[in-house]
Order: structure tokens, then sequence, then C-alpha cells
């Protein structure tokens, strides 16, 4: 009964996934109109035939600007968060193996970092860096580095006393050997969670900096920014500001759920052993 | 107790220094010049050097960073490129709209999420517990800013019942100030009550499952009573921190919000100094927010120690 509970976000999760990855390749073979094209006289369309999803203020098709956007959400989040995953995961172990004072040099910085509140670490980067895409996937990847570095230290500490690990030590096994044989194999499913919520939360955070102006550039499509561009005609024109946003709430939606879906059966099984 | 305290202040220290060595670091790096920029491009070379030299910004970048420290500890924060008055002045006039509106938005958000999760834990798979969950993944993925665009076009535009943006000043009404911060607050308070009834729930659910919980069963207490007596006091000392830790969040967590609707708090003043790359003004609100989440943590972790018996009167636990 638990199981199939646990099952059912997850496949939820996965069937929001598969839509906007689906909208993401489709875009690469298809897209009903060009998304940039501009056509003053049909501006502000509801949805018809011809513009599945209606126009917007500058006549661009709702719907295929939404398919090229895809691109960049999965984009950003995907690359942003196993950047920051491998960085973390490899500041995280290192910490959890080494002596003393490299361990708490190491994790006093990760806290120091902890203590950005999630957009400030990307805007302050942001106003470094400058506007655009790429700073704004470097931006959230350094974001991601400290929640994966917190967990795979307390997952190294863990395993650090399983009965396996002292036996691969005993037999003379060395540290780098048993992290990457045993401790990490073990930690991979608590690591893929994190990844797979990590991206929801990376999406969000792009398509927040997009919609301040500071993540991807007109005239490219992201879901932030056409939502920003749709703000000063909602009050007016309402209906433009829907259908980003709710591919939006699917893409986050969907990863988060396969992060919890993934989440409850980890403790079930651990609840079952 | 004492010596825990001691040793929490001590390494809460410890992780502002970084995060001002962090900030300094990564903002010097930043590229153009704040002599030029400040004189425009009509200076003249000798003149930009003068300037360079009274700002300090020839030297190495660790004597300024010394220099920088020393200054902000006696307060003097600098003056915001911008608006050309004094930073920390700056943050302290746009202070109180920010706290009004996280505060506003934890008092929607907390009682919602506290009953949501406690009911979904006792009920948990019956449909109750489904629109619990439901509204906790819905609260988490749904990006602010557009849920205040909504909010907007629904509440203020077609309902009427809200100003479409700005702000009303304290000084012109309490009742209409907060009005203009109502709406803000509700969008704030929508995401996190997502994330409130998710801890609330699994607290919840782990206290109800306690043995605890099975001694006023055996001496034949209703299970209501049982439910808010014991598992309902135990299930709330974890969230009570996140709680306070969320509150430090919301002090960045409202520039979307704040830029919507105009209003005048941290946030916007945070979006300005990075927009025009003001690093006075940026130095300075890092600072003062991180400061700020580290300070919350501190009284956190302090206060989660204090109301959980088992580790006051457990003794020292090592952290």
């Amino acid at each position: 009964m638990h199981k199939l509970k646990a099952n059912r976000t997850f496949i939820l999760g996965i069937i929001f996934v598969s839509i906007v990855v689906g909208l993401c390749f489709i875009s690469f073979l298809y897209l009903p109109h060009d998304p940039n094209k501009m056509n003053t006289t049909e501006r502000f369309l509801m949805p018809n035939p011809e513009y599945l999803l209606g126009t917007d203020q500058f006549g661009r098709d709702i719907f295929s600007r939404i398919m090229v956007s895809t691109r960049y959400a999965l984009l950003v989040g995907i690359v942003s968060v196993t950047a920051g995953a491998i960085v973390g995961i490899t500041l995280g172990a290192l910490a959890g193996i080494a002596q003393k004072f490299l361990q708490s040099l190491i994790m006093r910085i990760i806290d120091g970092l902890m203590a950005f509140p999630g957009m400030l670490l990307a805007l302050m980067f942001v106003a470094v860096l400058g506007k655009g895409l790429g700073n704004a996937v470097l931006a959230i990847a350094i974001f991601m580095i400290p929640s994966f570095a917190r967990l795979a230290y307390s997952l190294v500490i863990d395993q650090k006393n399983e009965l396996y690990v002292k036996a691969a030590r005993s037999l003379g096994a060395n540290r780098w050997y048993i992290v990457r044989k045993h401790i990490l194999p073990a930690m991979l499913p608590r690591l893929i969670t994190q990844w797979s919520s990590s991206i929801g939360s990376a999406i969000l955070l792009e398509s927040s900096l997009s919609f301040l102006g500071l993540g991807v550039q007109p005239p490219n499509a992201s879901l932030g920014l056409m939502l920003s561009e749709a703000q000063q005609f909602t009050l007016t024109n309402p209906y433009i500001a829907i259908p980003p946003g709710i591919v939006l709430v699917i893409a986050i939606l969907g990863f988060n759920l396969i992060g919890d879906g993934l989440n409850d059966s980890i403790v079930e099984r651990r609840s079952a052993k | 107790m004492i010596r825990y305290i001691i040793k929490r202040l001590f390494s809460g220290l410890v992780v502002l220094f970084i995060v001002s060595f962090i900030t300094f670091y990564i903002l010097s790096i930043i590229p153009g010049d704040t002599a030029l920029m400040r004189l425009g491009t009509e200076a003249t070379p000798e003149l930009v050097a003068q300037l360079r030299a009274s700002m300090g910004l020839d030297l190495p970048w660790y004597e300024r960073y010394i220099h920088w420290i020393g200054a902000f500890l006696r307060g003097d924060w600098g003056e915001s490129l911008v608006f050309g008055e004094d930073v920390f002045t700056l943050i302290l006039q746009r202070l109180p709209v920010t706290i009004t509106l996280a505060a506003l938005s934890l008092l929607i958000a907390i009682p919602i999420a506290t009953i949501m999760g406690v009911v979904s834990a006792i009920y948990q798979n019956r449909w109750i517990d489904y629109v619990a969950r439901t509204l906790m993944q819905i609260g988490e993925a749904v990006p602010q800013f557009w849920l205040a665009l909504i909010f907007l076009v629904v509440f203020a535009g077609q309902l009427g019942w809200f100003p479409v943006a700005g702000y009303v000043p304290f000084e012109e009404g309490m009742l209409d100030s907060l009005h203009s911060l109502l709406l803000p607050a509700i969008v704030i308070s929508f995401g996190l009550i997502g994330i409130l009834i998710r801890i609330i729930r699994s607290s919840m659910l782990t206290a109800l499952q306690q043995d605890f919980m099975l001694m006023p069963k055996v001496n034949g207490l209703p299970g209501k009573t049982a439910i808010f007596k014991y598992a309902f006091r135990s299930a709330l000392i974890a969230p009570v921190t996140t709680v306070m830790m969320q509150l430090a969040g919301l002090l960045t967590g409202t520039v979307l919000v704040e830029s919507i609707f105009a209003l005048p708090g941290i946030g916007r003043l945070l979006l300005v100094a990075v927009e025009q790359r003001d690093i006075l003004l940026l130095q300075g609100l890092v600072m003062f927010i991180t400061a700020t989440v580290v300070l919350i943590n501190f009284l956190a972790d302090i206060l989660y120690r204090f109301i959980n018996p088992l580790i006051r009167l457990g003794g020292e636990e090592s952290a």
C-alpha cells in the first residue's frame, strides 16, 4: 500500500517532467512559428487553431516561445545543479575523510556560503559577472554547492563507521578507494534525490533571475522573461501571463515530485530493514 | 548551556568573518573603476589617481579589506553611489517595510501551516492529508512572481480589493499601510505555507510514532487528548527553529515581490544595488542580511536547546 503511494508521487513527477522534456525535444525538430518573429497586426490573440496558445504583446506565438524556453529551463537546471553537485560532493566527501584541520576549514567555508540566503548569492554573482545566461548558470551552480557538500559530508561521516567500511580499511584499502568504491555507491540514492529536487529550485531561480532581467536576455525566450515582459500588460491582457506560468509550475513541480517520490522510497527501504 | 552558547557564538563570529571575506573578495573583482565611475569620463588621469589614492583603491586587496572591515565595525559603511547617502542609513530607512512584510506573511502562514500540517499527520493518507500535501507541493512549486501577477490581476485589478501597487507609509495611517502590504504578504505566505506544512507534518508524524505516545493509550486517555498533550508539544520543537530560519530567508525572498508591488524595502534596494553595481551599497546589504541570518540561526539554535528538554536536561551534546 505504502509502496504504491510513494510511487504515485514519483510517477506524477515523471509525467510532468516528460511533458517539459518532450516540449524541449520537439522544439529542436519542429516549431509551429518562429518564436522571435513579431507581427504587430496579430497582437494579444487568444488561443486559436493557428496560434495554439495565442500571441503576446508583439504578436509572437506564445506556444513556440514556451517550447524554446523549456530548453533554457532544462539546460540551466541540469547543468548548474550537476556542476554544483560535483563540486559540493567532492568538497563534502573530502571534509568527511580529511584530518581535523582541513575538515573544519572546508566546513566553515561551506557554513559561510550557507549564510547567504538563496537569491542573495545569485544576485551578488550577477552583479560581479554581469547579466546573461552563462553567468546565471554559474551563479546557480555556486548556490548549489553548500547543500550538496553538507549532505555528502554527513553521509560520509555516517558511512565511515559502518562495519563494511571498517573491514575494507583493515584490509588496507586507501581512503579515496573506499570513498569511490564503497561510500559513494551507498550515498547515491540520497544524492540523486537531492539532485532532482535541486533542479526544481534551480529552474525557479533561473526564472526569477530572468524575471528581474538578470538572466536570459531578450529577444530570447525564457519562461521568467516572458512573464516579466507580460507584467506591464497583465492588467489589460491577463491571459498572456498564464501559459508560461503554468509550464514553469509543471517543470518545477515535476522535479520536486520526483525528488519526493525517491525520498519516500528511501525512507521506506530504511524502515523495512 | 553557557559553554554551549559561548562556543556557538564563537562559531557564528567565524562564519561572519568568512562571509565578510567572501563578500569583499567577490565584489572586489567587479570590473570597472569606482574612482572613474564617480568622477565621470571627463576627469583627468591625475584627478582619478588622486581620488583612487584617497579612497585607498591603489592598495593591495588585503589592506583594503582590513580598512573596510575596520570602518564597517565602526559603523562607517560608506556612501551609496546611486543614492549619494550613507549606506547604513539607507538600509535602516528601508528595513521597516520589509520587516512588516515578513511579519505579516509569517502571521498568515504559521496558523494555516500548523493546522494543515498537524491535521494531515493525524489523518495520514486520508483525503485531508492529500489536500494538505497538494497545497504543500503547489506552495513550493509556484513562483512568487507569477503568483504576484495573478493576484494583482484578480484581487487588485478585477475585484479592486487592494491597491495595484505602491506603498502607504506608516505615518499616513497604520491600517492603510497594512492594507497596502497585505496582498504582497499573502503572496509570500503562499510559499511559506508549502515549506512549513512539510516540516510540521513530518515532525508530527515522527512524534506520533514515538514510544511515549503508547503510555497515554495504555492509561486509557482519549486519542485526541494524547495527541495534543504530548505529540503536538514535542512535534513543534523542530519547526520553531525552521520558522526562524525562514525569517532570515525572507529578507531576500522579498526581492521579487517588492519589485512587482513597488514597495520601498530591502529587496528593492538590493536589486538597485545589483543593477547599478553600487558596490558599497551591495556590500553593506550583503553583510547586513548575512549577519541577520547568522544571528537568527544562533538564536534558533539556543532556543531549540532551551525548549527541548531532552537536550536541556541531558547535558552537552557534541555539536
